[in-house]
């Protein structure tokens, strides 16, 4: 498969050693973007009024969670087990899954930075890429984004809320990576050439462990430059060979193995 | 984990190779929503000049330094602030939703009285008249509850106590409130313990959950972070000692399996091994320390009585002993597991503490003396003050026996169990909506003073309480020194040193000192440190997350999604054991069962984890608020509710370690 090469590429190198799962990237992540909290009630979908509440927060398929945090275990019993956790952005894979099945080309990998991209208003809500996507990072709007009385008084700028039948996901905080090129353009920087830090994502921000590094994996002078390159990297499923821009990183064995288990074929 | 080959298939099937050349700018298209998908309810972006202002946010125990990110001039998130000593940057889960948390339509949002069985509005007079006439028939019977750790609030409220003759200034309990009690009391020291992570190169958990929940949880993931730099070697060992493998847990180097309970006897386990290789402590009970660990605590003996292998805690003891500046951190609420880690810190050399920043109401209690009143004890003795005010608490959830008392007055920000019990509720005003300061925040290894200032205009008819006790007192003639809390809080800033500004707040960073306690405990600990259980069938092991919530705060707006399935399933709590425990109560994966004990009972789900110790169950505090939004609202049950209150021995310490519940299946 052809797979389009870009001068920068922005990528995560996330420590899982390092991950807590305090879910504050999570929570950041949902303020950055503007996903509705869960409520229970939707006085506009007249239909779904008429039969039952939405679903549950916790109901983990239809709800919202761009980022991810996945607890893994190494599955042995006491007192020898452990457990890790893993933090799962949009990968932005260089040879993205779900941009060639999309039927109406309201996702696609073009852009300087190889942030895979989703264009809502063109989305027709097909969910053909969330089939695709073997990493689950695609989420489907089962219902419109509603806030509390009086809590959408002031929305992130960030991004425009997305209505019920759009398929949404990560962009790496896209909209930040443009303020940052027009800062630098400003201060007549290189907008091609961001230093490390002018354009971090939310999450990456937030994370109080510093699992999260973010950078331009073209970029020798960013930290992820090498630590992709460590030998405690890995990406996940790498065998699927979408090239995810995410790699992650855990000195941990059995971490490594499970980051890349399509060959055992079994979920853990 | 969802990654698996069957996704691998999907994939095959459903894609179509090639690519589609279609140059889209979408970044122009991203808010060009004026198609269908633009129905009048999906709320439209407002744009505007964007800004950072440095704030305090004071929702989760130690109080997060953030900057609240505006546009327009109007708040809608947070961000870290990188220029704090505590958060450097990072923020909690809690205070990551804490915009959202002060736009909740949940708020109170004008003072309240209660007439009959509700509420109707009053002015902000009549409260204040209302409460001084209260207090003056009381006749000194008044009790405060706080539930504020760190902030200069408390010397206005217990100034204000001590003008109207009360001693009852009583604090929710905290871990900060066994230090205090275990080092300012039983060891006679001065100051508070201070834990100086980001230098030590070994560092014990001994049941604090550094990492989620114990003490300054921002503070304590940076120091993780930078004695383990990503891609390079760690320059610290971290250390679990716990009855459940927390999230903490995910990240130390070892996880030891100790019961809550059994913390104490562990950590005196640990202090047998440091005596035989000749540590010393210079304290005036250092020779009966040393025989009653001989006598009681050697390792065939503490085995027995917790489990814990000698050779483990032997070879605990030599990792401490070659560490060249290692630290005990206990948790919980018992003053024997904080003595007992004072104790071995100080056979390590390594007990510090930061010194208490000088009052600024002359009549106030200093922080140890308000640390020093049990709540629950004085719940338990039959305390029926006339009246009670409760501020950043709320005890009528999160206290496992009920209080009494004849008016209760509820600072409450957002409606809350206590604030429905309440007589009356004044609204405090949000954290970002006052001013308001967060001293040596417990946990954190240096002096440090962090400042806000009132970043969003109020939007409800609320009050800072501080602001409102002033008037009362004046109204009642009791002069504290100052008008306003904004006064009090200039003055303490400059009583500080801190750079301080009516603009952006301020902050201090001081240091630590090396702690000295006269005695190691020896008397209280043969009496306090032994393993007690109750008699039901399984141990509760509880756990707290923040994004579940704490003490004070209900899970916030946009935490739902996120909290974890092994937490909460379906609206139901859930309980994790290993796989031994299960068998032997006859329960397995997705049982549903049912917790009795304490006053009350939970329903639960069983979820097998093998990093729960065998004999106990893990269940998440801060779950079934009974007021409340509806993300917190009915959801699932509230474990404070299932444990057993028990006085410590020799400590009077109220501690709920080694609550044991009755299972039954639904
Ligand atoms: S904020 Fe950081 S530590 Fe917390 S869950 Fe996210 S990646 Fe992990
Ligand atoms: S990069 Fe931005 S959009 Fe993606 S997970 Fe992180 S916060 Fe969310």
């Amino acid at each position: 498969m052809h797979m389009k090469e870009f001068k920068i590429k922005w990528g995560m190198v996330i420590d899982i050693d390092k991950c807590t799962g305090c879910g504050a990237c999570m929570v950041a992540c949902q303020v950055e973007n503007n996903i509705a909290p869960m409520t229970k009630k939707d006085p506009y979908n007249y239909v779904q009024a008429l039969t039952k509440d939405r679903d549950d927060a916790d109901n983990k398929l239809r709800t919202l969670t761009w980022m991810n945090v996945y607890e893994l275990s190494n599955g042995k019993s006491f007192p020898e087990h452990e457990v890790a956790y893993l933090p799962r952005p949009c990968m932005q894979c260089g040879n993205p899954a779900c941009v060639p099945v999309c039927p109406v080309v309201a996702t696609d990998k073009n852009e300087e930075g190889g942030i895979v991209s989703q264009i809502y208003p063109r989305c027709i809500g097909c969910r053909y890429c969330m089939a695709a996507c073997p990493y689950h990072a695609r989420y489907f709007n089962w219902w419109d984004p509603l806030w509390p009385e009086g809590m959408d008084k002031q929305l992130s700028p960030a991004v425009s809320p997305r209505p019920r039948g759009v398929v949404e996901k990560c962009n790496f905080c896209h909209t930040r990576y443009a303020k940052a090129k027009d800062q630098a353009r400003e201060n007549g920087e290189d907008p091609m050439n961001l230093a490390e830090g002018a354009y971090v994502p939310a999450c990456a921000e937030i994370c109080p462990s510093g699992a999260i590094t973010f950078g331009d994996l073209n970029n020798p002078e960013h930290k992820v430059h090498e630590l992709a390159k460590s030998p405690h990297a890995f990406r996940l499923l790498e065998k699927l060979g979408l090239h995810p821009q995410v790699y992650y990183m855990s000195k941990r064995e059995w971490v490594r193995k499970q980051g890349d288990n399509y060959n055992a074929g079994d979920k853990h | 984990m969802g990654f698996d080959r069957r996704t691998f298939i999907q994939l095959s099937v459903g894609g179509t190779v090639g690519i589609l050349f279609t140059p889209v700018l979408w970044k122009a298209l991203d808010d060009v929503s004026i198609w269908t998908q633009n129905w009048p309810w999906i709320p439209r972006l407002k744009y505007g000049a964007l800004e950072d202002q440095p704030a305090v946010s004071k929702l989760c125990d130690s109080g997060c330094a953030v900057k609240v990110r505006k546009v327009a001039g109007s708040a809608f998130g947070t961000e870290g602030n990188e220029d704090s000593p505590l958060s450097k940057g990072g923020i909690c889960p809690i205070c990551a939703n804490a915009v959202q948390v002060m736009r909740n339509p949940n708020r109170v949002k004008g003072p309240m009285k209660k007439v009959g069985e509700a509420f109707e509005p009053i002015t902000w007079e009549d409260a204040k008249s209302m409460v001084a006439d209260k207090l003056a028939a009381a006749k000194g019977k008044v009790a405060f509850i706080s539930g504020d750790q760190t902030g200069t609030a408390n010397e206005v409220f217990s100034g204000f106590l001590a003008g109207i003759g009360s001693e009852d200034y009583l604090q929710m309990p905290c871990d900060m409130q066994a230090a205090s009690r275990a080092y300012n009391g039983v060891m006679g020291g001065t100051g508070q313990v201070a834990y100086d992570l980001e230098n030590s190169d070994f560092v014990l958990l001994a049941g604090a959950d550094a990492m989620e929940s114990w003490g300054p949880t921002v503070a304590n993931q940076k120091a993780f972070a930078a004695t383990h730099p990503t891609g390079e070697k760690p320059t610290a060992i971290y250390m679990l000692a716990s009855p459940v493998q927390t999230r903490t847990a995910s990240v130390v180097d070892a996880w030891i399996p100790v019961p809550e309970e059994g913390m104490a006897t562990f950590l005196l386990g640990v202090a047998y091994h440091l005596i035989r290789a000749g540590k010393y402590a210079g304290a005036a009970d250092f020779g009966s320390f040393r025989s009653m660990i001989m006598d009681a605590y050697a390792p065939g003996k503490v085995e027995a009585a917790i489990g814990v292998k000698g050779a483990d805690t032997a070879a605990l003891a030599k990792q401490l002993l070659a560490a060249s500046d290692p630290i005990v951190v206990p948790g919980g609420t018992s003053v024997a597991t904080a003595t007992a880690a004072f104790a071995v810190n100080m056979l390590l050399g390594s007990l510090r503490k930061v010194s208490e920043f000088p009052k600024v109401i002359q009549s106030a209690m200093s922080t140890s003396e308000r640390m020093s009143k049990d709540l629950l004890t004085w719940v338990n003795k039959g305390a029926a003050p006339a009246v009670a005010m409760v501020y950043e608490a709320n005890p009528a959830y999160s206290l496992p026996d009920d209080f009494k008392a004849g008016f209760v007055v509820s600072f409450a920000t957002e409606w809350d169990e206590t604030a429905a019990k309440a007589d009356l509720v004044l609204p405090n005003a949000f954290t970002f909506e006052r001013f308001d300061d967060m001293q040596n925040p417990y946990g954190i290894g240096k002096q440090t003073y962090s400042v806000g200032v009132p970043v969003c205009r109020p939007t409800l008819d609320v009050m800072a309480s501080t602001d409102f006790i002033l008037d009362v007192a004046a109204s009642m003639g009791i002069n504290l020194g100052f008008d306003s809390f904004a006064e009090v809080i200039a003055a303490k800033a400059e009583a500080v040193g801190a750079d301080f500004d009516e603009a952006s707040g301020g902050q201090y960073e001081g240091s630590y000192s090396s702690a000295r306690a006269s005695v190691l405990g020896a008397s209280v600990l043969s009496r306090a440190a032994a393993p007690v259980r109750g008699n039901g069938a399984v141990v509760l092991a509880p756990y707290s997350q923040l994004i579940v919530g704490s003490q004070n705060v209900a899970t916030t707006p946009n935490a739902p999604c996120v909290i974890s399935t092994n937490v909460l399933k379906g609206g139901t709590l859930v309980a994790m054991m290993c796989s031994a425990t299960a068998k032997k109560i006859g329960v397995s994966d997705e049982s549903k069962i049912k917790l009795s004990g304490g006053n009350g009972e939970a329903a639960a789900l069983v979820k097998i984890n093998e990093g729960v110790l065998p004999g106990a169950v893990a269940v998440p505090l801060g779950l079934g608020h009974t007021v409340g939004d509806e993300f917190s609202k009915g959801v699932g049950d509230n474990v404070y509710k299932i444990l057993t209150v028990r006085s410590e021995a020799a400590t009077g310490a109220t501690v709920w370690t080694g609550s044991t519940v009755n299972v039954a299946k639904m």
